[in-house]
């Protein structure tokens, strides 16, 4: 519904454009680059050229020169323009693809530049039309224009206006004044919450694998000079093991903090003023920069993700609710902030969406112990499960050993655990003109969401609920996730939670002995108290 | 019945031919699943031994659905259309109440299966900005939820509303 893949766009007189010259001479220069390595390898080493030493190389150097031809072919067949109306691109070689979406359903326009586009002084720019990554619509991206058209892209479709009325207003001092309101800076310190995870070892591994391939093309052996570094056999197998996995640890935990430096090099969260109110921009990247504007008209609010496991050192993900902004996509633009401590991460909320005092720090409802029993079920359930699961099979496959349902059991403590965990994290409150719910167990996520986001109210309960006198109240609306959900209320109060998160909707569908006498005495302050 | 939550139920049921559409689903959906599983166990003899105990269970889980869903479901499915809000109430096991503001509404659609044709009935779509599906209302008799479609069709255009 927010774009438009074929739809016929009235022809207009502005006349289509091509893509920047320049990516010819990137292309090029790529293809030829890609070649390098190999021939290299032949001239200077003597390499083979056979699949077994050069394989790899040889893979690669394909990929590069093919991929470099099929840019330049692209950059051939693709023309953008932008009319009054639409944004336009036809692009595509066997397949001619027409992509246009209308100006006024553009909801960001980020940059973002790979180490060749900034050498050459090129930016990649996407325009988003608030799609939705489940049906497969994405975003429009030409790749790649000039930076200072870039810019001038981003101030018309962001701003609005084409870009002569934006030219004739810059002789008065309209957009000039830019009193930048700066909320975060990169912080060194808080490398050490990007470094300590499971991907390490899968990032040495990586490292590790490409190396060794790397090497053993230019005749060297990494294996053989690991294994001449110290008599293996005479410190023994447990040492052996113990010492691999701290080297590899470490290489993994050195390459993710240059990794996370790489990324995020000069992070800087600023809100800026623009013609249509204000923009939340972050910027951040060394190689690969990377600059993201989500308009203030369209956020909704703000959440916050702690992992578990890393919850005593106060880790925090940081991310915006805005219409248009899918969490689900694979450039996270929806975060705001790297990884880092709660307490920035509280404070950045706050300043965001600029209340005196933000609704997540606000103390949370408990929800009722009841709900508790519930989580303890699913884990019995799920404890039971495998070791039926486990028992069965060991009947049906003689290999298995007699005992090993007993290592189901053993799930018992972590999914007793893992249910008190979720219980805890239950909690909700509406405040401000905000709906704040958290939830999780393996990530606690703490939501706020305002009011007048909320497209719909869905409340859920189950045979097993009923009989617990609990009910989940789920809010709808079309930023984030699409939907922010209270688990497990008191069934009573579940309608009372909706009504004050969103005033109005549900008074006439209220059961009528009960509605009169919860008015006076409950809601009506709440109600109050929910309107801003 | 007492509603579980401080709700009262929507005003209208569902047409009574929505059973028949409900036995039907169950059924064609349980006999093709037992039939699938019904020829594996026929044809791969080493498998017998565990197909046969997951036979019986969706057996005996289809025969048990097939009775007891439709016309739980029956009691349950209602649905109401206001100058404001639609509402509808739907499940059985886990049953689910909702609601969306006229205001919000983007599109309104009926739809109408092989099945739901044969029985002359559609179901009514409603989709809100939200990425998380319509509001469905299955079973309505099929020229009822074209009227009601064109209703709030007319309702929408006459509200102002951003629809996100």
């Amino acid at each position: 519904m927010t774009t438009e893949p074929d739809e016929p766009a009235p022809e207009s007189g502005v006349p289509w454009q091509r893509l920047d010259t320049r990516v010819v001479w990137v292309d090029t220069a790529k293809t030829v680059l890609s070649m390098v390595p190999a021939g290299v390898a032949i001239a200077f080493f003597g390499a083979e050229l056979s699949w077994g030493t050069m394989g790899p190389i040889l893979v690669a150097t394909a990929v590069g020169v093919l991929g470099g031809l099929a840019d330049l072919l692209r950059w051939v067949k693709t023309r953008y323009r932008i009319t009054d109306e639409h944004v336009e691109r036809r692009t595509g070689l066997l397949v001619r693809q027409h992509r246009s979406i209308r100006r006024d359903r553009i909801r960001s326009v980020d940059t973002s530049a790979k180490f060749r586009h900034r050498l050459t002084g090129l930016r990649v720019v996407t325009v988003g039309a608030g799609q939705h990554s489940a049906t497969g619509e994405s975003a429009l991206t030409l790749d790649a224009v000039r930076v200072e058209i870039a810019e001038r892209l981003r101030q018309e479709l962001l701003y609005g206006g084409p870009v002569e009325r934006t030219d004739a207003a810059e002789a008065e001092p309209a957009p000039a004044p830019r009193d930048e309101q700066v909320y975060a800076r990169l912080q060194r310190s808080w490398v050490f919450y990007n470094v300590f995870s499971v991907w390490a070892f899968f990032m040495a591994a990586g490292l590790l694998w490409g190396t060794y391939w790397a090497l053993r093309m230019f005749g060297l052996d990494l294996r053989g000079f690991v294994e001449g570094l110290a008599d293996w056999d005479a410190v023994g197998t447990g040492w052996t093991v113990a010492i691999a996995v701290a080297t590899v640890g470490v290489i993994g935990v050195v390459g993710l903090a240059i990794n996370f430096f790489a990324e995020n090099w000069r992070f800087v969260l600023v809100r800026v003023p623009g013609d249509r109110g204000t923009v939340l921009r972050t910027s951040q990247g060394l190689f690969k920069t990377r600059e993201v504007n989500r308009d203030d008209n369209r956020l909704r609010g703000v959440s916050i993700d702690e992992p578990l496991l890393w919850r005593w050192m106060g880790m925090a993900d940081t991310s915006v609710i805005a219409t248009g902004l899918t969490m689900m996509s694979m450039t996270p633009s929806a975060q705001i902030l790297p990884r880092g401590p709660i307490d920035v991460a509280r404070r950045v909320a706050a300043q965001v969406l600029g209340t005196d005092r933000s609704p997540l720090d606000r103390p949370l409802r408990q929800h009722p112990l009841r709900a508790l029993r519930r989580r303890v079920g699913w884990a019995l359930i799920v404890t039971a499960s495998v070791t039926g699961l486990l028992a069965w099979l060991t009947t049906l496959i003689d290999a298995m050993h007699d005992r090993v349902w007993l290592a189901g059991l053993g799930l018992l403590p972590i999914t007793l655990a893992l249910a008190a965990v979720a219980y805890r994290s239950l909690g909700h409150t509406v405040a401000d003109g905000y709906l704040v719910t958290r939830s999780g167990a393996w990530s606690r996520t703490t939501s706020a969401l305002q009011s007048r986001a909320v497209v719909g109210v869905t409340f859920r309960q189950s045979l097993l609920q009923r009989r617990l006198r609990l009910a989940t109240v789920e809010v709808t609306t079309a930023a984030g996730y699409g939907a922010y959900q209270a688990v497990d209320v008191e069934s009573a109060e579940a309608v009372d939670l909706a009504d004050r998160a969103v005033p109005g909707l549900l008074t006439e569908f209220m059961a009528a002995a009960s509605a009169p006498a919860r008015d006076d005495a409950a809601a009506e302050p709440a109600r109050v108290q929910a309107q801003p | 019945m007492p509603e579980p939550i401080d709700l009262r139920p929507p005003e209208h049921r569902v047409e009574r031919r929505a059973i028949g559409l409900w036995v039907l689903q169950s059924v064609i959906g349980f006999g093709v699943l037992a039939g699938l599983l019904l020829a594996a166990y026929l044809i791969v003899d080493g498998a017998r031994s565990w197909l046969g105990p997951i036979l019986v269970v969706v057996a005996v889980w289809g025969a048990v659905v097939t009775l007891v869903m439709p016309l739980w479901r029956y009691a349950v499915h209602r649905w109401e259309v206001t100058d404001d809000a639609v509402y509808a109430a739907t499940g059985w096991i886990v049953r689910e109440w909702r609601v969306a503001p006229i205001s919000r509404i983007q599109t309104v659609d009926t739809t109408r299966g092989p099945l739901e044709q044969a029985l002359k009935l559609a179901t009514l779509e409603v989709t809100t900005a939200s990425s998380r599906g319509p509001i469905k209302v299955p079973g309505l008799d099929a020229t009822v939820a074209a009227e009601v479609a064109a209703r709030l069709a007319t309702i929408t255009q006459r509200t102002p509303g951003d629809a996100t």
